[in-house]
C-alpha cells in the first residue's frame, strides 16, 4: 500500500461516510453539511488523482457555492432552528433507489473503465485543460453555457412569476379592504403607475390586480 | 440628491474629514492618571455643613427618593436674657444620605434654608458593596472641604444677603455713633453757655422715632390703585414708611457727621478678610472656603471695633460706652436727652463668651454639669456687664 | 501521447515550473513542511493583531479618541491581553443550540482563512508554496469560509445570528463574483495563475520603449477597485457589515458566541483584513517590489526581484508587510468614514455596479491582451 493508496483510503472513507449520513441525518441542514462533507471529500478525490484543477474547481464551486446554497435556501425557508428534527417515513423506497442507482452506475464505470491502469498519477496542467477546453472541445462547451443560460432564465422566470401560473402556489392572501376602496385603488394605482417604490417590491408582491384574480380563479 | 458636484465626491470629502480629525489632537482625558477638570457646579456629591443645619428636615421631606435619614434629639436652651423664656433647640444626631438610592436631583441643596448643603464635585466614591453607599454625617461634612467656594459675582451685583445686612449694620453704627460724637460735641459748646441739657435737645434738629404703625400714605394709595388687596398694601405701605424713615434719619446724621471733626470715614468693605484669623484656622487644617468665612466675620467685627473707638475718640473721650445704634434713632435721641434713661434693652454688651467665674465656680460646687455652669455663668457675666453699663450711664 | 503534450504541442505553453520557496531545507519533506506551516501560522497569528491594533488606534485617533492606552506602551499589548481574556472565559453553548455544528463551525470559518496563507508571497522565496493556481485556490479556499459562518448562524438557535448568517452568505455569494472577474483580469494580463508568476509578471511589464516595470495597478485600476470594495465585503468589514450590523443584529452570527470560539470568528476577520490585503499587493502593487521601475537591492533573476540576498528578502518582507498594511489602513479608513449600507443596496450595487463593471474591466483587458 502505497501513501496514494492510503491517502485515497482516508478520503474515500470521509466522502463515502457523508454521503451516508446525508441520507441518513433526521436533520436537514445536517444533511446538508454532510453533504458539503461529501463534496469536499470528493475535491480529496480529485487531489489525489492529482487534477488540482478539478479539485479547486470543485470546491468553489460546490462547497463554496452550490451547499452554501442550499444552506441558504433551506435556512431561509424552513429549517428549524438549532436542532429539531425533519424526518418523512419513506427509508425503504430510498434504499431501494439509491442501491439500484449504485449497482447501475457501478456497471457502468466498471465496464467501461475497469481494464484501465494508470502508471503514474500526474493530472493535466490548467494551461493544458483550457487549451483543450477552447480548442478540441469548444463546442459541447458552449453548449453546456447554453444549458446554464436556460437554467438562469428559467430561475428568474420561477422567482418572478407574475402571471401565477406555475402550479401549487397559493396567492398571497388579499387583505380584504371592506368598503374603503379609495386605498387599495391608490395602491393599483401606485403600483400600474410604475412607481420606484412599487417596483422595489416587485419580487415578493402579487402583482397587478389581473394576475392576482388569475391566480384565485 | 441635489448636489451639484459629481459622483463620488461626497465619499472623498468624509475621507478628508477623518483623516484631518486623525491628525488634531484627541479629546480624551485619561481619567485615573490626569483627574477631569469637572465645571464648579458639578453635581458630584452632597456635602452638610453640619453646624449650620437645624434639624428643619425640609430636606428630607423634599427628596423624592426619601434617602435622607436624620435624627434628632431636643435640647434645652437656657434664656438669653434674665426673665426670658428657656428655649428648645434641636441637635442632630445622625444626618445620612444613601447615595445607592440618590438621584443627584438637587431639590435637597436647593430647599435648605439654612445653607447647611453644598454640592461638591467629589465623584470617586463608588463602592463594591450597594450598603457602603450609605454615608454619615462625618463621611458629609468631610466632602464639605472639597465644595468650591461660590463662583464671584457678576460686576455690580449686590453684595450676597447676608453680607450686605453686615455691612449696613456696621456703617449705621458708624454712623449713629459719628450722629453721637457730633451731638455732644455740639452739646457740650451749646452747654458751656447754656448748660441745660434739654436746650441742647431743642436745639437739635428734630429727631423723630420710627413709630410703629405708621404707614406710608403714598405708597398705600399706589398699591390700592394697582388693585392689590387692602392688608397686603398696608403692610407695604407699613414697610415703605419704615425704610422712608430710616432712610431720612440716616441722612440727618450724616450731614450731623459732616459737620463733626471726625472726618475718616472707613466703610467696612464685603471681601476684605481678616489675614491674621485667616492664617491661624488654615493653620489649624480647616478647609480654606470655612477660613475664609470665618476671617471674613471676624475682618467685620474687627472694623466695627474700631470704627466704634474712632467715634469714641471723635466724642471727646466720652468714657460712656458708645450703645449701639441698632437701626433706629433712638439712641441718638435717648443720648440727646439724657434725662430719659437708657432702656437695658438698648445696650449691647460686647464680648459674648466671657463668663462670670464667680457664677461658674458656685454653680459646677453646686453639682451642675459643666455645660450648664458654663452657659449659665455667661448669662450671669452678661447681666452683670448690662447692670455695669447702665449705672454708668445713669452717672452720666 | 497525452492530453497535456497534446496540448503543449498545439500552443507551445511552456510546462509550468514552481519556483523554489526559501523555506525549503535540503530535500528534506517534512522539515521543511514544519518551517513552512511554522511561518505560516506565525504570519496568521501575528499580523492580524498588528492590523487590530493599527485599526484600534487609526479608528481612535479618527474619532478623537486616543484608542487603547492602558496594556503595554499606548496600549500596542490590548490585543494579546484580549486574546487571554478570551481564554480564560466560559465556553458557553446556548441549550437551544445544536452543539456539535456551534462547536465546529469557527474552526470551519478559521481553517481556510489559514490556508490561503500557504500561497501568499510575503518576499523573495517566502512563500509556503508556488502553486500554479495560487490565486485560484485563494479564491476557492476562501470561499469555504462562508460555510462556517453560515453553520454558526444556523446552530446558535438564535434569529439575529441566522440573520446574521443569511446575510453573510448572500453578501460573499455576492461578492465573490466581482471578486474572481477582477482577479481574472489580472491572470489574464499575467498569463498565469500562480501568485508568484502574477509578481514576476508585473517586474516585467515594461511601459513599451522603456525599461520602467509597471505594477497592474496602473492599467487595472478599475479591477483595482473593484477587488478593494468586494474583498472589504467578503470580510463583511463597515461599511459592509451587515451579517453584524449591531445596530440591528445584536452581533449577527457572532450573537451567542464567546470566549476561545468568538476570538477564532475575529481572528478570521482580521486574518482576512490581511491575507486579502496580500492579495492585492501580489495582483495589483507588484509584490514586494520598492517601486515601479525600481529594482530590489540585493536581488537578481526575473525582473531583478528574485534570487535575493538576505538585505534583498529582508527588504521584501518588509515592503509587502508596509503595502498589506497600508492597504488594512485604508480598509480602516472607510470603516470610520461611512455609515453602514442597507442590505438591498448592498445587494444591488454588487450585482447592479461591481458585475457589470468587473466584466467591462475583464473585457477591456482581454482586447488589450489580444491588440498588444
Ligand atoms: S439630590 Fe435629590 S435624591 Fe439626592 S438626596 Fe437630595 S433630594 Fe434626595
Ligand atoms: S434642610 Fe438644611 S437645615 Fe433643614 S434638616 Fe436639611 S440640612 Fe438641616
Amino acid at each position: 500500500m502505497t501513501g496514494h493508496d492510503l491517502a485515497f483510503l482516508v478520503v474515500a472513507l470521509v466522502t463515502g461516510g457523508g454521503a451516508l449520513l446525508t441520507v441518513t441525518s433526521k436533520n436537514l441542514v445536517h444533511a446538508a453539511l454532510f453533504l458539503a462533507v461529501t463534496l469536499s471529500g470528493i475535491a480529496g478525490v480529485f487531489l489525489v488523482l492529482a487534477a488540482d484543477f478539478v479539485a479547486l474547481v470543485q470546491l468553489v464551486v460546490y462547497v463554496g457555492a452550490v451547499a452554501v446554497l442550499f444552506l441558504f435556501g433551506l435556512m431561509l425557508t424552513r429549517a428549524p432552528i438549532g436542532r429539531e428534527a425533519l424526518d418523512n417515513q419513506n427509508r425503504g423506497l430510498g434504499i431501494a433507489v439509491s442501491g439500484g442507482l449504485f449497482v447501475v452506475l457501478s456497471v457502468l464505470v466498471i465496464g467501461a473503465f475497469g481494464g484501465t491502469t494508470a502508471a503514474e498519477v500526474g493530472g493535466p496542467r490548467v494551461g493544458d485543460i483550457g487549451m483543450v477546453i477552447f480548442n478540441t472541445w469548444v463546442l459541447p462547451f458552449e453548449v453546456l453555457s447554453m444549458l446554464l443560460l436556460a437554467a438562469l432564465i428559467g430561475a428568474i422566470l420561477l422567482a418572478r412569476r407574475e402571471t401565477g401560473d406555475s402550479g401549487e402556489e397559493q396567492a398571497p392572501t388579499r387583505i380584504d379592504m371592506g368598503t374603503a376602496p379609495s386605498m387599495e385603488a391608490e395602491r393599483m394605482a401606485r403600483l400600474e403607475g410604475g412607481d420606484d417604490q412599487a417596483e422595489l417590491t416587485a419580487g415578493g408582491d402579487p402583482g397587478p390586480a389581473a394576475g392576482r384574480g388569475e391566480g384565485r380563479a | 440628491m441635489a448636489t451639484t458636484s459629481p459622483p463620488g465626491v461626497g465619499l472623498l470629502k468624509g475621507l478628508g474629514v477623518t483623516i484631518k480629525q486623525m491628525f488634531k489632537p484627541a479629546v480624551t482625558q485619561q481619567y485615573p492618571h490626569v483627574k477631569p477638570d469637572l465645571p464648579p457646579r458639578t453635581r458630584g456629591v452632597i456635602a452638610l455643613m453640619d453646624e449650620n443645619c437645624t434639624v428643619c428636615m425640609l430636606c428630607s421631606r423634599e427628596c423624592p427618593d426619601w434617602c435622607i435619614y436624620i435624627d434628632s434629639h431636643k435640647e434645652t436652651v437656657p434664656p438669653a436674657k434674665e426673665g426670658g423664656r428657656a428655649r428648645t433647640r434641636n441637635v442632630l444626631d445622625r444626618f445620612a444620605i444613601d447615595f445607592a438610592l440618590c438621584m443627584y436631583c438637587g431639590i435637597c441643596v436647593e430647599v435648605c434654608p439654612f445653607d447647611a448643603l453644598f454640592w461638591s464635585p467629589e465623584f470617586e466614591y463608588s463602592e463594591y458593596d450597594i450598603d457602603k453607599l450609605l454615608h454619615e454625617k462625618g463621611k458629609l461634612r468631610e466632602w464639605m472641604d472639597t465644595v468650591p467656594p461660590p463662583p464671584a459675582l457678576d460686576e455690580g451685583a449686590d453684595a450676597p444677603g447676608e453680607v450686605a445686612t453686615a455691612i449696613e449694620k456696621a456703617n449705621q453704627e458708624l454712623e449713629a455713633a459719628k450722629a453721637k460724637a457730633a451731638e455732644e460735641a455740639r452739646a457740650k459748646e451749646q452747654g458751656e453757655q447754656a448748660p441745660a441739657a434739654g436746650d441742647a435737645a431743642a436745639a437739635a434738629p428734630a429727631e423723630p422715632e420710627v413709630k410703629a404703625g405708621e404707614i406710608d400714605q403714598e405708597t398705600f394709595d399706589r398699591l390700592i390703585a394697582e388693585g392689590k388687596s387692602e392688608r397686603i398694601a398696608r403692610s407695604k405701605a407699613k414697610a415703605a414708611y419704615v425704610k422712608k424713615e430710616k432712610q431720612r434719619l440716616k441722612e440727618q446724621a450724616e450731614q450731623q457727621a459732616a459737620a463733626a471733626p471726625a472726618a475718616e470715614e472707613p466703610k467696612v468693605e464685603a471681601g476684605e478678610i481678616d489675614q491674621e484669623t485667616f492664617d491661624q484656622l488654615i493653620a489649624e487644617g480647616k478647609s480654606e472656603r470655612m477660613a475664609r468665612a470665618k476671617a471674613k466675620a471676624a475682618y467685620v467685627k474687627k472694623q466695627k471695633a474700631k470704627l466704634r473707638a474712632e467715634a469714641e475718640q471723635a466724642g471727646g473721650g466720652d468714657a460712656v460706652e458708645a450703645p449701639a445704634a441698632e437701626g433706629s434713632g433712638e439712641a441718638a435721641a435717648g443720648e440727646a436727652a439724657p434725662s430719659a434713661a437708657p432702656r437695658k434693652a438698648d445696650i449691647e454688651v460686647e464680648g459674648a463668651g466671657e463668663i462670670d467665674q464667680e457664677t461658674y465656680d458656685a454653680l459646677i460646687a453646686s453639682g451642675k454639669s459643666e455645660r450648664i455652669a458654663r452657659s449659665k455663668a455667661k448669662a450671669a457675666w452678661v447681666r452683670k456687664k448690662k447692670q455695669e453699663q447702665m449705672d454708668a450711664e445713669g452717672d452720666a | 501521447m497525452s492530453i497535456a503534450e497534446m496540448a503543449n504541442a498545439a500552443a507551445g505553453l511552456a510546462q509550468f515550473s514552481p519556483a523554489p520557496s526559501l523555506l525549503e531545507i535540503g530535500d528534506s519533506f517534512w522539515l521543511s513542511a514544519v518551517l513552512k506551516i511554522a511561518v505560516v501560522l506565525a504570519v496568521f497569528f501575528v499580523v492580524p493583531l498588528v492590523v487590530g491594533y493599527m485599526e484600534h488606534k487609526v479608528m481612535g485617533h479618527q474619532q478623537a479618541r486616543l484608542g487603547p492606552m492602558e496594556a503595554g506602551p499606548h496600549g500596542s499589548l490590548q490585543l494579546v491581553a484580549d486574546g487571554i481574556k478570551f481564554i480564560q472565559k466560559e465556553d458557553l453553548i446556548p441549550s437551544a443550540a445544536d452543539k456539535w455544528v456551534f462547536a465546529i463551525a469557527p474552526g470551519v470559518a478559521m481553517v481556510p482563512a489559514i490556508l490561503i496563507f500557504l500561497v501568499l508571497p510575503l518576499g523573495p522565496g517566502i512563500w509556503g508554496v508556488d502553486f500554479e493556481l495560487g490565486l485560484f485556490y485563494a479564491l476557492a479556499v476562501g470561499s469555504v469560509t462562508t460555510l462556517g459562518i453560515l453553520m454558526g448562524g444556523w446552530a446558535s438557535a438564535n434569529k439575529f445570528s441566522l440573520i446574521g448568517g443569511l446575510r453573510a452568505a448572500a453578501q460573499l455569494i455576492a461578492y465573490e463574483l466581482p471578486l474572481i472577474l477582477a482577479g481574472i483580469a489580472v491572470a489574464l494580463q499575467a498569463g498565469t495563475l500562480s501568485l508568484v508568476g502574477i509578481v514576476e509578471a508585473q517586474s516585467t511589464f515594461f511601459i513599451p520603449g522603456t525599461e520602467i516595470n509597471l505594477w497592474y495597478l496602473f492599467p487595472q485600476i478599475l479591477g483595482f477597485g473593484i477587488f478593494f470594495i468586494a474583498a472589504m465585503a467578503e470580510l463583511a468589514r463597515p461599511p459592509f457589515d451587515m451579517p453584524i450590523a449591531d445596530s440591528e443584529l445584536v452581533f449577527g452570527y457572532m450573537t451567542e458566541y464567546t470566549g476561545i470560539k468568538y476570538a477564532m470568528y475575529m481572528l478570521t476577520e482580521y486574518a482576512g483584513m490581511v491575507s486579502m490585503s496580500a492579495l492585492m499587493v501580489v495582483l495589483y502593487l507588484g509584490g514586494w517590489q520598492l517601486l515601479p521601475g525600481v529594482p530590489m537591492p540585493g536581488c537578481g533573476g526575473s525582473g531583478n526581484i528574485f534570487d535575493c540576498n538576505a538585505l534583498g528578502v529582508g527588504l521584501g518582507v518588509a515592503v509587502t508587510l508596509g503595502k498589506i498594511m497600508l492597504l488594512t489602513f485604508l480598509m480602516v479608513w472607510a470603516r470610520t468614514t461611512y455609515p453602514r449600507l442597507r442590505e438591498d443596496q448592498l445587494q444591488r450595487f454588487s450585482w447592479l455596479v461591481l458585475v457589470p463593471l468587473s466584466l467591462l474591466n475583464l473585457a477591456i483587458i482581454a482586447v488589450a491582451k489580444g491588440v498588444f
